[in-house]
């Protein structure tokens, strides 16, 4: 009986100082796939968001109503899996306390799991999954007050990119290939409407699919090549896009290669090595220390996770900037309440300097006839990006200004 | 129509290639089969670790050559060890449990292989050139040449030694008739175990011939058990040339299925195939008829 009571005493003891400590921190939970084939995608994500949130804790953490509240991290693996990535959201939204939540990599699991967020009203910032379904899934709900963010280049403004860059390189036959995931199944949709508002300029001689874990891409690519195509866009990730890049190389199908942003993850550029070599995809971020906006992410991100070259560059630029955005709507709403950050988020009145812009009011008021509303980026903010032995690297160096320049957002 | 027949050859010829693996899996089955009665339901996942070894000791710098050595050594201790922890027991009590437990064994790697390695699917790199080679506009990788080799050469080195040294016969004389060997003076569990190990050895080296074609992750050899087990049962489970036959005809067969009716439909003719053969020829296209003699 006694044990008992200073079992209880101790238990007593820990809820009560927990709680004491939770009032002087923010929650904050980074969701992804840290293992699996996303996985270079999460984890960068992860890594760069924390990579902020440690700078903003070393200076003491956020102002929130003259307070200064640090950042704790509850970090949730959803392995790039629906069904996995909907218990993550369901937990995440009882918890109570967690004020906001950075990620999702998978357009799948934003399908599955946000609309517990929803419910809640939790502020969520999308980050890096570019599926347009993920945000339009709302507008078609006719969602309001809705508390989810995108903070990545959405698909309709990268497949727009892929459309214009086949026809600028004279490639009016084109085949789509797309994985069956809902991120493949929607980029193919992009495609498809994209090359539908050039008018009759571009034709697509065929539209083929493939699973995730498929590694012989022969049967897809010798129906391209039999229907005549001169390009292939590609909407997948990794280790299939890879399997696609050799499968090329093997028929010597020579004809560019461009997708997603997908094609600059690093289990695409290592499988596919050579035969990855010329593809193109569009890109927010390029880890180019001649950048100067981008120079001191990029050596810190090195030196603090002991690496040469960042898993998905993107990813991890992304995840910085949108934790700081988040940390400044945290600061401006004063308080840890989700829906005083929403409110915040869509009037940020201060200009957030990111490793990738200047982000001046990123987003506004959520409308849900226009998606756009919550979508930061925009099309002036992207660049081509070319796979060059092992790199992504800037596929018109002219382009360096748009990463470089001090462009404002709006 | 000509490109159409090209293009048909092109998967044949691939999935042909690729199919000489599934034969080099099923021989594993046979080896098990033929000495103790008793095959490796995880023997996939045998394949899988082999590939990762092979990995890791090449990403310890080891040459291709000892990167493959090694991985079959671990192979060889793998395939006895399931022999000796999963099947002896079961089989010593006249029980089908080994079933099951080759399967459990199987899942216990698989997880391991997820918490030592990672789930991630990683290239395996090879000496030889990434290029292809062109045969009247058939192209075929040197990654599709060296699984067909390694397969045939494994296969014929296994069964050379089966045939002409003495430790081979002695396991033929096992399989033929276990009690009949032992009043020779051959000690059977040995040889049993000898099986196992040469198995594990087969499985192993399939491993680092295919990883780097479907590159190495944990899932890599999930379908392969069934596939290869198809081809082992349709052949038969007495004959090893039977399998080579079976094994490309599959791999072109799936390929083809793949081609013409969508890639969802790839798998499909291993499973009719093992259904249709059961139902015509339980023995096998090329197994003997076993007469028991009561």
């Amino acid at each position: 009986m006694k044990a008992y009571r200073s079992i209880l005493a101790v238990l007593l003891a820990t809820t009560f100082s927990t709680s004491a400590m939770a009032a002087n921190v923010v929650k904050i939970a980074i969701t992804g796939p840290f293992s699996g084939g996303s996985a270079p995608m999460g984890v960068s994500m992860r890594d760069g968001a924390k990579l902020a949130i440690a700078g903003i804790n070393q200076n003491g953490g956020i102002n929130v109503g003259g307070k200064r509240m640090k950042i704790e991290i509850v970090e949730r693996d959803d392995e790039g899996k629906n069904d996995r990535g909907a218990l993550v959201a369901q937990e995440i939204s009882s918890m109570g306390d967690i004020s906001a939540v950075i990620g999702t990599v998978n357009t799948g699991v934003a399908l599955t799991g946000d609309k517990y967020y929803v419910e809640k009203g939790i502020v969520k910032i999308i980050t890096p999954a570019a599926g347009s379904a993920s945000m339009t899934q709302w507008s078609n709900a006719g969602t309001r007050n809705l508390p989810i963010f995108r903070f990545a280049a959405y698909d309709g403004i990268q497949a727009r990119m892929v459309v214009e860059q086949a026809i600028k390189m004279g490639c009016l036959r084109v085949a789509i290939l797309h994985d069956a995931t809902n991120y493949g199944v929607s980029g193919r949709d992009d495609l498809l409407r994209q090359i539908n508002n050039q008018g009759g300029r571009v034709k697509v001689v065929t539209v083929e699919k493939f699973a995730i874990g498929d590694k012989d891409m022969t049967a897809q690519l010798l129906k391209a090549k039999a229907a005549g195509a001169q390009a292939i866009l590609i909407w997948g990730i990794g280790p299939e896009l890879a399997a696609v890049a050799s499968g090329k190389q093997k028929l010597g199908f020579r004809v560019p290669m461009i997708g997603g942003w997908t094609l600059s993850m690093s289990n695409f550029i290592d499988t596919a090595g050579a035969a990855g070599n010329g593809v193109l995809m569009p890109q927010t971020f390029i880890e180019d220390e001649s950048i100067a906006r981008a120079k001191p992410f990029i050596q810190a991100y090195h030196k603090a996770y002991g690496v040469t070259r960042i898993p998905s560059p993107v990813s991890a630029a992304q995840g910085y900037d949108a934790a700081l955005l988040l940390a400044e709507a945290i600061h401006e709403a004063g308080s840890t309440n989700p829906s005083g950050i929403r409110e915040s988020l869509e009037n940020l009145k201060v200009a957030v300097k990111g490793c990738i812009a200047d982000w001046k009011k990123p987003w506004s008021k959520w409308d849900p006839s226009k998606v756009e509303t919550h979508e930061a980026f925009r099309r002036e903010n992207t660049v081509m990006g070319k796979v060059q032995n092992g790199h992504v690297v800037l596929a018109n160096p002219a382009d360096k200004i748009v990463l470089q320049g001090k462009m404002l957002n709006k | 129509m000509n490109l159409d027949f090209l293009a048909l050859a092109q998967m044949a010829v691939s999935g042909g290639l690729m199919g000489m693996a599934y034969a080099l899996v099923a021989y594993g089955f046979q080896l098990t089969h033929a000495a103790g009665k008793a095959v490796n339901f995880g023997q996939g996942e045998l394949v899988m670790l082999g590939a990762f070894t092979g990995l890791s000791l090449s990403g310890c710098g080891l040459p291709y050559w000892a990167a493959v050595t090694g991985a079959m050594i671990a192979g060889a201790l793998l395939g006895w060890f399931v022999e000796r922890t999963a099947v002896r027991l079961a089989l010593q009590q006249h029980n089908e449990g080994w079933v099951l437990l080759t399967i459990i064994v199987g899942l216990f790697w698989f997880s391991a292989a997820e918490n030592i390695w990672g789930r991630e699917d990683k290239p395996f790199p090879v000496p030889w050139p990434e290029s292809a080679l062109d045969f009247f506009g058939i192209s075929v990788t040197w990654q599709e040449l060296a699984v067909a080799a390694g397969a045939l050469g494994m296969m014929t080195l296994i069964e050379l030694a089966r045939r002409y040294t003495m430790i081979g016969i002695a396991v033929q004389a096992v399989s033929a008739d276990q009690d009949a060997a032992e009043l020779c003076g051959i000690r059977s569990r040995t040889a049993i175990s000898l099986s196992w190990a040469v198995s594990g050895i087969a499985a192993a080296f399939a491993g680092t011939i295919i990883g780097p074609v479907t590159t190495v992750g944990p899932t890599m050899a999930a379908a392969l058990t069934l596939k290869a087990f198809s081809v082992a049962v349709v052949a038969g489970l007495g004959s090893s040339f039977g399998l080579l036959l079976v094994g490309v005809a599959l791999g072109a067969s799936e390929n083809i299925s793949g081609f013409l009716l969508g890639s969802g439909w790839r798998e499909a003719p291993a499973l009719i195939l093992l259904i249709v053969g059961l139902a015509l020829r339980p023995q096998g296209l090329f197994g003997k008829k076993i007469i028991r003699k009561v």
